[in-house]
């Protein structure tokens, strides 16, 4: 099948241009690397959740669980610190349970303000209580990830890239789950509560359940990406998860558009770019705020569909309609393509 | 004891009235316009600096930069009205999102011209009424309370005694009645986007000398104003205005008796209650949301 | 055998002030055509919100098998084998044909998430793709399968409704309104296609206006009027019932 082999030379590619690019790369923007990989995570995960039409403003504050409780697991009770990343995006699945119970009876804007809310709770919670939390100033001196070799390659993380190798390891497979899970049933299922859940229900769907199983997945993996995190920088605090961080997450899903599973990707992706080099090169950094905020507003003004459509509008034009109907839809197309390969 | 607790109702009674006029500010524009302006805290902001910029640095009257400070940011109102919430419309959410980018713009603009440090302007006198020897009311709060009061009347005034109140009004109970009575909704969109901002804008003008001034304040009071207008309910203006006496007078005792962090806390698990027992709030109408 | 198939008994639903439905009773048979008619505002769709769980009836139960199904939510009542379409053609615009019929299959083959993400349901998923296929091809529909049910003709999008009904394999399916806006010719091919649907063992309730549709397709018929019970019979009875032809002449209509 041409087309198979086409698509596993095209991600054979790219692997390697990952691989390659942090050696074309200065110190300071290796460490900028291991960021976006990082944040590459969370936005997908955020996109989860607005798959079954949740928008909620609390969602970095769940990346902060993560990190707060992989930081304490590993300092405090002395866990290894891979196992106690994992843990610590289990914490954030336990947190975001006990928060399903009182928001999911929450609907559209009352659903956002409460998400807010409760993010704002657990800030505070973290600012308050410097018994474990470390209060304002937070923790310090997080373990790092412990250094290992696997023959091929040296893991020395006292280097950026070595730390970008395993966030991208960690990031591609977390991303690959999440991918199948859209194009599951239950992904299917996902899109059907968004947008009529009525009708949804009526054909057995427990409305309520799918959102909050979409809750819950979009927090592991959000806490996963606050852990990555906290292992890299070293400390936390209140401040790193606070409205800043989740304006531009955001502004990475509205730019790049949530219609499609690489949207917001895109929009992380060449957001940040576009920060680094812009403007931090032209010294524009401070204006970083003021740039985002102007950007959101003319991405809501002007771009409603946000960059995945200008990506779409190229690739309709390609021949092979097939390939435009399976990107669109995701759906059908790749049924019958499935259904092809088993007869 | 006596003391203390009068003391605190002192302090909790100014805080209610500069809270009530932001709060009542967000439920008009949200009952007018249909759209949520997180951008509130920041129009907040943008008053208390006109008058660290006119009263504390040239040494203009403090009256008259309050008054300054309430036009400027009425106007400010106007302006995103034209650009923000009039092209979207049809679509609240984009609203929404658009007023966080503006609220970025005018946090940023904020570091850029005055810098991250927190300004102080002295306070026009430092008078105090002393009500006994532990009980006492500075002036400069004195003036905010009663600020506030000659504000809302008048407001209460403009919505029922005049021809553009009773159109505001007309406009946020039923918008396409409102349309086909000839009320345009240009006009009452300006308008309540006017006094909405406005509003915001002379509380933080009015509280400039009595809080730290700094490109971030506007971020607490964006949240308590909207832990009151969803206890108060969404739709309600007398709402607001009870809502934000009660949550100052909670989160002023809780302060005083515990600290303020937990007083916060207090203060958005209450909205959290709120939202999952009655979600449209004390004295909530049919919801526009 | 437990009683009757599917019975309404007493159901009463006051809004505020407002009594919409008032003391109704009435029994759907296994395998009928049952209809339910009554002049404009006499409280049918509020019956079939309260008996598919859109509705928690203020008053009185509905019985399915003898097992009470009201103040279940709706999909509590989809699983007892309930489903019910929508007046408006509510679809899944945004997605495909089959995607809306493969929706149906929900039920009845539940997906398992780490199944799913290791691939290990292939099974499961063919199995409802075969379903969601038959209900398709059961309708006429198999040929669009890959079109966005946004874009379809009116008509198929009715039957498109249904086929996703159906994809659910119920035993009881409430039609809201399905000959809405419907010329002659496509009603003639909708009742043909619900004498099939009652063949394939569904029990069938519906709500319409469409009187030649309702003397054509049911097997009997319950007229409503104000919230209440007003008659109940076969077509003929139903045709020729004093009560019945006042209350729909008082409303300037024709009963045939």
């Amino acid at each position: 099948m041409p087309r198979a082999a086409s698509h596993t030379a095209g991600w054979l590619v790219l692997a390697a241009l990952l691989i390659a690019l942090p050696h074309a790369l200065s110190f300071s923007q290796q460490e900028v690397l291991v960021f976006l990989t990082i944040n590459v995570l969370l936005v997908a995960s955020y996109r989860l959740l607005t798959l079954t039409g949740e928008w909620s403003l609390g969602h970095v504050v769940i990346m902060g669980v993560g990190a707060y409780a992989s930081a304490l697991y590993s300092k405090q009770l002395g866990i290894y610190v891979p196992v106690s990343m994992i843990l610590g995006a289990l914490t954030a699945v336990l947190v975001a349970m006990v928060l399903s119970y009182p928001l999911f009876r929450m609907k559209g804007f009352y659903f956002l303000i409460g998400s807010f809310a409760a993010g704002e709770i657990i800030r505070l919670l973290w600012k308050r209580f410097r018994d474990p939390f470390g209060g304002p100033k937070g923790i310090k001196k997080i373990d790092p990830m412990p250094d290992f070799d696997i023959g091929i390659y040296s893991f020395d993380f006292f280097e950026p890239v070595s730390y970008y190798y395993f966030a991208l390891a960690v990031v591609a497979l977390s991303l690959w789950v999440m991918w199948r899970i859209e194009r599951s049933p239950v992904g299917l299922t996902f899109h059907a509560v968004h947008w009529q859940d009525k009708l949804a229900q009526s054909a057995g769907v427990d409305v309520r359940a799918y959102r909050t199983r979409a809750f819950l997945i979009a927090s592991g993996f959000a806490g996963l990406s606050g852990a990555l995190l906290a292992h890299y920088i070293g400390t936390i605090n209140p401040n790193s998860f606070d409205v800043e961080l989740m304006v531009f997450v955001l502004t990475w899903a509205i730019v790049g558009g949530t219609a499609t599973f690489y949207g917001p990707i895109l929009g992380c992706v060449v957001l940040s770019i576009l920060n680094e080099v812009v403007l931090r090169e032209l010294g524009f950094e401070q204006m970083r705020p003021f740039i985002y905020g102007l950007l959101l507003i003319c991405s809501v003004l002007f771009m409603p569909k946000g960059l995945e459509s200008v990506v779409q509008y190229f690739m309709r034009r390609r021949p092979g309609n097939a390939v435009a109907k399976a990107q669109r839809t995701g759906g059908p197309a790749q049924y019958e393509a499935e259904r092809g390969t088993e007869t | 004891m006596v003391e203390l607790l009068a003391q605190t109702c002192l302090n909790a009674l100014y805080a209610a009235s500069y809270m009530s006029l932001v709060a009542v500010g967000l439920v008009l524009i949200f009952g007018v316009m249909g759209v949520i302006n997180f951008a509130h805290g920041e129009l907040f902001m943008l008053g208390a600096y006109v008058v660290v910029s006119l009263y504390a640095d040239l040494q203009i009257s403090f009256l008259f930069a309050v008054a300054v400070g309430l036009v400027f940011v009425g106007l400010v109102g106007l302006g995103m009205e034209r650009a923000l919430f009039r092209p979207l419309r049809t679509n609240p959410l984009g609203g929404l999102v658009a007023s966080i980018g503006f609220l970025m713009i005018l946090q940023a603009l904020a570091v850029m011209g005055f810098g991250v440090r927190m300004e102080h302007v002295p306070p026009v006198t430092q008078q105090v009424i002393a009500f006994s020897d532990k009980v006492h009311l500075a002036m400069p709060r004195l003036f905010v309370i009663v600020a506030a009061v000659v504000l809302l009347t008048a407001l209460w005034a403009f919505l029922t005694k005049t021809r553009f109140g009773w159109a505001l009004r007309a406009s946020a109970q039923d918008p396409e009645a409102a349309a086909l009575q000839g009320i345009s909704i240009n006009q009452t969109s300006r308008i309540a986007m006017f006094i909405g901002a406005g509003l915001a804008g002379v509380a933080g003008a009015l509280t400039a000398p009595l809080v730290s001034v700094n490109p971030h304040m506007g971020h607490s009071v964006i949240v308590t104003a909207f832990i009151v207008i969803i206890v108060g309910g969404v739709g309600s203006l007398e709402g607001a205005v009870v809502a934000a006496v009660a949550y100052s007078l909670v989160h002023t005792f809780v302060t005083t008796f515990y600290d303020g962090v937990i007083a916060d806390i207090v203060g958005l698990s209450l909205m959290l209650l709120v939202l999952i027992v009655k979600p449209t709030g004390l004295f909530g109408t049919a919801d526009r949301a | 055998m437990s009683g009757h198939f599917l019975q309404i008994d007493k159901l009463v639903m006051r809004f505020g002030g407002l009594t919409a439905v008032d003391d109704l009773s009435f029994v759907v048979e296994e395998g009928a055509i049952h209809g339910l008619i009554g002049p404009n505002g006499a409280g049918k769709t509020t019956t079939f919100n309260m008996i598919s769980g859109f509705y928690r009836p203020t008053g009185g139960t509905v019985r399915l098998r003898g097992e009470p199904i009201s103040g279940l939510p709706m999909h509590e009542v989809a699983r007892r084998g309930v489903v019910r379409t929508f007046q408006h053609s509510t679809l899944f615009a945004e997605l495909t044909v089959l995607e809306n019929a493969l929706v149906g299959t929900h039920m009845n083959f539940r997906p398992g998430i780490v199944s799913a993400i290791l691939g290990l349901d292939a099974e499961n998923r063919r199995g409802a793709r075969d379903r969601a296929e038959e209900a398709l091809e059961f309708f006429g529909l198999l040929e669009f399968a890959g079109e966005l049910a946004g874009e379809l003709p009116h008509g198929h999008q009715r039957a498109l409704g249904m086929a996703v009904a159906m994809a659910a394999q119920p035993d009881v399916i409430l039609l809201d309104e399905p000959f809405t806006g419907m010329n002659p010719e496509e009603t003639r091919q909708m009742m043909e296609l619900m004498f099939k649907l009652r063949d394939s063992g569904v029990t069938i309730l519906l709500v319409e206006h469409d009187m030649h549709a309702i003397m054509g397709l049911c097997d009997r018929i319950t007229v409503m009027s104000f919230g209440r019970f007003l008659a109940e019979g076969g077509p003929q009875e139903i045709r020729t019932h004093p009560d019945v032809i006042e209350a729909y002449l008082g409303g300037g209509r024709h009963v045939a």
